[in-house]
């Protein structure tokens, strides 16, 4: 996908918990915090796994973010998906 | 001052923090008309997402109240862009400053379970018109309980009781309201649908406890999945 549309959407998605993959295989979740032109801020979370509509997450969480959080350049990203949250 | 579930939801901005969440709240309202001279109430509005959702469909009057000031303020932000007539304030469902018979609808999106039913439901009574409507999205018990079980969940999400169907319907009825209708909600999200997808306004640092209530509440909301349900509760003055 074009670095454009890339930026766009993270746009788009600012404000959602959303599960990015990288071209490297690694997955990232968290709140999409802030774009740039070269990265996309995800507040980290680990919860959030798709079970039968629901988000649940497993064994807490593995990094914790500061400021704008985790950097992730825009040109790495291969998919991004919304991560469905339940809440009462 | 411990911290609760309430502001976890409140710190991580969660918008549309009900079973459903937005997508089910649209569903509820689809075939409502509120018109200009109606006043509807969103109960423990949170961030604002019905309230403005409600301002933004129909032309009624909007009034929205909150218990937790984080709420209101980030509610607050959401709603003055929309510049409708839309009242938001701190207030305690269990005690309005509404007067009696002054309210067409109240919505209570999972807000009553977080209160006493014996004294919020009387009171949202009180501030609705003769033939106003309650709508309620709220927790029931869908299978006993242990003890043990049960003072985890009550005690982790700050709730002083878990009502069956039955014990909802009970307090309903000694309020005085008439039971239109329960429902058993659908509750599939669409993962694609942005719109519908859950929102948070989060602070601008967000304490690690709250990362902990969060990582709790999804794995006790998972081990207790069987036992807890969600029903809405239409009811009518």
């Amino acid at each position: 996908m074009a670095k454009e549309n890339m930026y766009q959407m993270c746009n788009r998605h600012r404000g959602k918990a959303v599960m990015i993959r990288t071209k490297d295989g690694k997955e990232h979740r968290g709140i999409i915090q802030h774009v740039d032109n070269r990265q996309v801020y995800l507040q980290p979370m680990n919860g959030g796994r798709n079970l039968g509509g629901f988000g649940y997450g497993y064994g807490g969480y593995g990094y914790r973010g500061r400021g704008f959080g985790l950097g992730i350049a825009l040109g790495a990203i291969a998919t991004l998906a919304i991560v469905p949250f339940f809440f009462w | 001052m411990e911290k609760t579930y309430l502001d976890c939801l409140a710190a991580f901005g969660i918008g549309g923090a009900h079973p459903g969440g937005l997508q089910l709240t649209k569903k509820l309202l689809a075939n409502e008309r509120f018109d200009e001279n109606m006043v509807v109430l969103d109960a423990g509005c949170g961030t604002g997402q019905t309230a403005a959702y409600l301002a933004n469909e129909f032309d009624c009057q909007v009034l929205a109240v909150d218990l937790n000031p984080l709420m209101v303020e980030k509610a607050t932000e959401r709603l003055v862009n929309l510049q409708k007539d839309i009242c938001i304030e701190v207030a305690d469902v269990q005690s309005l400053s509404y007067e009696e018979g002054s309210i067409d609808v109240i919505l209570s999106e999972s807000v009553i379970s977080f209160t006493n039913p014996t004294i919020s439901i009387p009171e949202m009574t009180r501030v609705l018109k003769n033939n106003g409507k309650l709508f309620a999205i709220e927790m029931v018990l869908e299978q006993p309980l242990s003890a043990d079980g049960r003072k985890e969940i009550t005690e982790f999400y700050g709730m002083d009781q878990i009502w069956s169907v039955n014990e909802w319907m009970r307090a309903f009825l000694a309020a005085g309201l008439t039971i239109q209708s329960i429902e058993v909600p659908e509750l599939e999200t669409d993962n694609d649908d942005i719109e519908t997808a859950t929102d948070f306004s989060l602070s601008e640092s967000i304490d690690e406890t709250f990362h902990d209530i969060l990582s709790r509440h999804v794995v006790l909301t998972e081990n207790y999945k069987d036992q807890l349900g969600v029903r809405i509760f239409k009811c009518t003055k």
